[in-house]
């Protein structure tokens, strides 16, 4: 596959971006911040009405059988909205999830709802500080899970969930369906709260074992989430780009645009910079999904991703003065995402190590 | 479509063949004036086994090919190190300059002595007055009206490889009663020509390779002259962007970030291996991120060429990027050797010398165009941010506060 997209590819980016910026209100995403438990449910439907929540999955299971690529370019337009919900990312990795490492009757069941978006899906495999725990506290032994995975992100309203857990022999997969007797879900107050972020409580639950070593497994799922929120963060971090251009052009000091400050011109420059890198490596990890050395790729795209979200939501609202700290600028919401997507999926810390690992192994 | 691949391992295999010969190792030790013999040699055996202006025109003694080829070839040589250094300016930009604008037979001539290694040509742009700011140059051109030739008095600087060079082409004022970039005309020149004096300066790194040079009441030609009189700064320009596909290296022409993560494995830091510690492993990962990120921009620009669409800006971002990315990497790993770090080899290269690569690094930062100018390109050609504010905007040169 090319690094170039292709028409039908830029088709997708196109249209993507053009349902969102129709349906995008900074009203309702707001609302959400104070609502905690609630999540954008219009563009979940929306999501679903599009078929984004097929385009990654195999056709036999009712996807469209197209890949990373198609999904990552959905996702950049989602993360250009600051989209109101967790599901198509951590969906799409629970999938994976079954698809790579459960058996036929489970995917038969799961793959063509996730497919259709009638069910959401949710991660578990942090503990606390720990994203991929060696000895998870969470335990599961003959079939039924007992612990605590703290602050999944989606965890208070996704219909199943992949966990990290301590099995009988080392660490494994399971998954759990979510709305049952004994599983408790406690909503996390965050500062971005349409992730419907939730403590999940398990007290001897039902789950099935997923196949294969339970590190290696999640691990696996964590580099192609990585790779799609990748892509959600580059999409925020170019728009929050564009809105401190348009910005610098315009507002006037001093008898002349801002953007004429070099001070401002150039933090601009250097924020095109980050993320043009970040969106180099995120579509040369989504081309490369099934390259030996995908792991260290969906690492340098998470890394370059996070780095960029992070700094471009920041000077954004640098350079939009005493406006851009007000609840009613948008800023805020990409800056409260940009830190949401920087942690939920691992931080820095961990990537920076999981790629070093990957090449101090090869080299 | 052209198989580039193909292309590619023939290069390698021939290049392979004569790394023995040519390469780092048959450099080491070598005076400068036996190293640019070396050169003239290696560049000859280019041209004899057709790797020699592989994207210039067949009738200007080059191969006919395309930048894919020129790119490929370059990226395969960069890694034996060997002695090209010497001929980049001259086949980079003024011979393909002086190819578009003179007439038919001498150019040829030219074009095959430098091809070949033999002739070398200079570009005499800046001046002390005169860099980012090049339209501010002062050296001048005044009109022989008797015999319509041109006297040029003046003084350029940061010519490189002046001191070897056969000929060069010129940018200098013509006429100093008009705004600054209209009064400029540019020329080639004989270097050997009576009144041209040309006086290595030595870089910080230690070596000589660029000159300030002087013009004495140097008489040449009106038919020296390439485009219009008082068109010289749309030459200029022109000959910048010749060499828009060339090679670039994500390390910014210093050593990979492997060289880093081997001698971690080994170096120690409070008794463990060092690649075990943080801040060592947040810099190979951080660095690894921006090579990489840089690594695909310039594979998607070169399917973007294959695939017959222009090239982008991105040239601009990878210089700013890689250069300073290396400058930074180079202080680390020289900082990572502890007191041993300060040893000095004068024969290092700065491919895989962290020392060599970090006391270079700067001149990679100011040469063809400083961070800031690079910063500023991104901001109004990409970006269509406003350009700073220039007190000298359509002030006649000489009115100028100098
Ligand atoms: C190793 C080497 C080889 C070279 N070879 C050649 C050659 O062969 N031929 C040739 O003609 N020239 C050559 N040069 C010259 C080179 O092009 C200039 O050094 C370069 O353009 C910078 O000009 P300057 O040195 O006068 O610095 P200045 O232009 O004086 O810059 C000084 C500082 O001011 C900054 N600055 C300037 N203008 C602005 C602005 N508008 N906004 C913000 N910051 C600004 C610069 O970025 C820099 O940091 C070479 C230079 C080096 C170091």
């Amino acid at each position: 596959m090319s690094l170039l997209y292709d028409e039908a590819q830029q088709q997708i980016a196109t249209e993507a971006a053009r349902v969102l910026d129709d349906a995008y209100s900074g009203e309702r995403l707001k609302a959400l911040l104070e609502a905690k438990g609630a999540y954008d449910q219009e563009f979940w439907k929306t999501c679903s009405e599009q078929g984004w929540t097929a385009v990654a999955l195999p056709e036999e299971y009712g996807g469209l059988g197209l890949g990373l690529v198609e999904l990552g370019l959905i996702a950049e337009a989602c993360g250009g909205v600051a989209c109101g919900a967790p599901f198509l990312g951590s969906s799409h990795a629970a999938a994976q999830a079954i698809l790579r490492f459960a058996g036929e009757a489970t995917k038969a069941e799961w793959l063509p709802r996730f497919a259709g978006g009638e069910a959401k899906g949710a991660i578990g495999f942090a503990d606390a500080q720990d994203m991929l725990p060696v000895a998870p506290s969470l335990q599961l032994s003959n079939g039924r899970l007992n612990g605590v995975k703290p602050a999944v992100s989606g965890g208070g309203a996704a219909d199943l969930a992949v966990v990290l857990a301590s099995g009988e022999h080392g660490p494994v997969l399971a998954l759990v369906v979510l709305d049952q007797t004994n599983v408790t879900r406690t909503l996390v107050d965050t500062f971005d709260n349409s992730r419907v972020t939730a403590d999940l409580a398990f007290d001897g639950v039902e789950a099935i074992a997923l196949s294969g070593d339970g590190l290696e497994a999640a691990r696996t799922i964590l580099c192609l989430q990585a790779v799609v929120t990748a892509h959600e963060q580059v999409g925020g971090a170019q728009k929050m780009l564009t809105a401190a251009r348009d910005y610098a052009l315009t507002r006037k000091a001093f008898g002349q645009p801002i953007g004429a400050f070099q001070s401002v011109k150039h933090r601009i420059a250097e924020d095109y910079v980050l993320v043009e890198l970040a969106r180099a490596n995120a579509q040369h990890a989504a081309v490369h999904a099934d390259h030996p050395e995908f792991g260290r790729y969906a690492a340098a795209a998470r890394l370059s991703a996070t780095e960029a979200y992070d700094t471009v939501s920041r000077d954004a609202t640098q350079v939009h003065g005493g406006i851009g700290v007000t609840w009613e600028a948008d800023m805020h919401l990409h800056q409260r995402r940009a830190r949401t997507l920087a942690i939920e999926i691992g931080n820095m810390i961990f990537w920076e190590d999981a790629l070093v690992d990957a090449l101090a192994e090869a080299a | 479509m052209v198989d580039i691949d193909a292309y590619r391992e023939r290069a390698r295999a021939w290049l392979d063949s004569q790394a023995a010969a040519f390469g780092h190792a048959a450099r080491r030790g070598l005076s400068v004036a036996e190293d640019l013999a070396l050169g003239r040699r290696w560049q000859a055996a280019k041209h004899d086994a057709g790797y020699a202006g592989i994207s210039w025109k067949k009738e200007h003694g080059g191969q006919g090919l395309g930048p894919l080829q020129k790119l490929a070839f370059e990226q395969e040589e960069m890694k034996h190190g060997f002695p090209n250094t010497y001929f980049a300016v001259s086949l980079g930009m003024p011979v393909p300059i002086m190819l578009r604008y003179l007439p038919d037979g001498w150019k040829q001539e030219r074009a095959r002595a430098a091809l070949r290694g033999d002739e070398i040509w200079c570009q005499l742009f800046s001046e002390p007055a005169a860099g980012s700011d090049l339209a501010g140059l002062r050296t001048r051109a005044t009109r022989d009206e008797a015999t319509g030739d041109w006297i040029i008095n003046g003084q350029k600087l940061w010519t490189t490889w002046a001191q070897h060079a056969d000929y060069g082409v010129i940018v200098a004022r013509t006429d100093p009663t008009v705004p600054k970039h209209k009064g400029l005309t540019y020329f080639w020149v004989d270097m050997k020509a009576p009144g041209v004096t040309v006086r290595p300066v030595k870089l910080a790194e230690g070596s000589s390779h660029v000159n300030e040079v002087f013009f004495d009441d140097v008489r040449i030609s009106d038919a020296q002259r390439l485009g219009p009189v008082g068109g010289g700064f749309g030459v200029a320009m022109e000959t910048l962007v010749i060499e828009r596909y060339s090679a670039t290296d994500p390390a910014g022409f210093g050593p990979p970030l492997a060289l880093l993560i081997e001698q971690a494995k080994t170096d120690q830091v409070r008794g463990r291996p060092a690649i075990e510690d943080g801040r060592v492993r947040e810099r190979v990962a951080r660095t690894y991120a921006i090579q990489n990120g840089l690594a695909a921009i310039h594979k998607k620009s070169l399917l973007a060429l294959e695939a017959g669409l222009q090239p982008g800006p991105e040239g601009a971002l990878h210089k700013l990027v890689s250069v300073r990315t290396r400058q930074k990497l180079s202080e680390f790993a020289i900082d990572l050797k502890g007191v041993s770090g300060l040893r000095w080899d004068g024969d290092g290269e700065r491919k895989d010398d962290w020392v060599a690569s970090w006391i270079s690094a700067p001149t990679g930062r100011i040469a063809g165009g400083a961070d800031e100018m690079l910063l500023n390109t991104i901001a109004e050609k990409i970006l269509g941010l406003p350009q700073d504010h220039r007190p000298d905007k359509g002030v006649p040169f000489n009115a100028i506060a100098q």
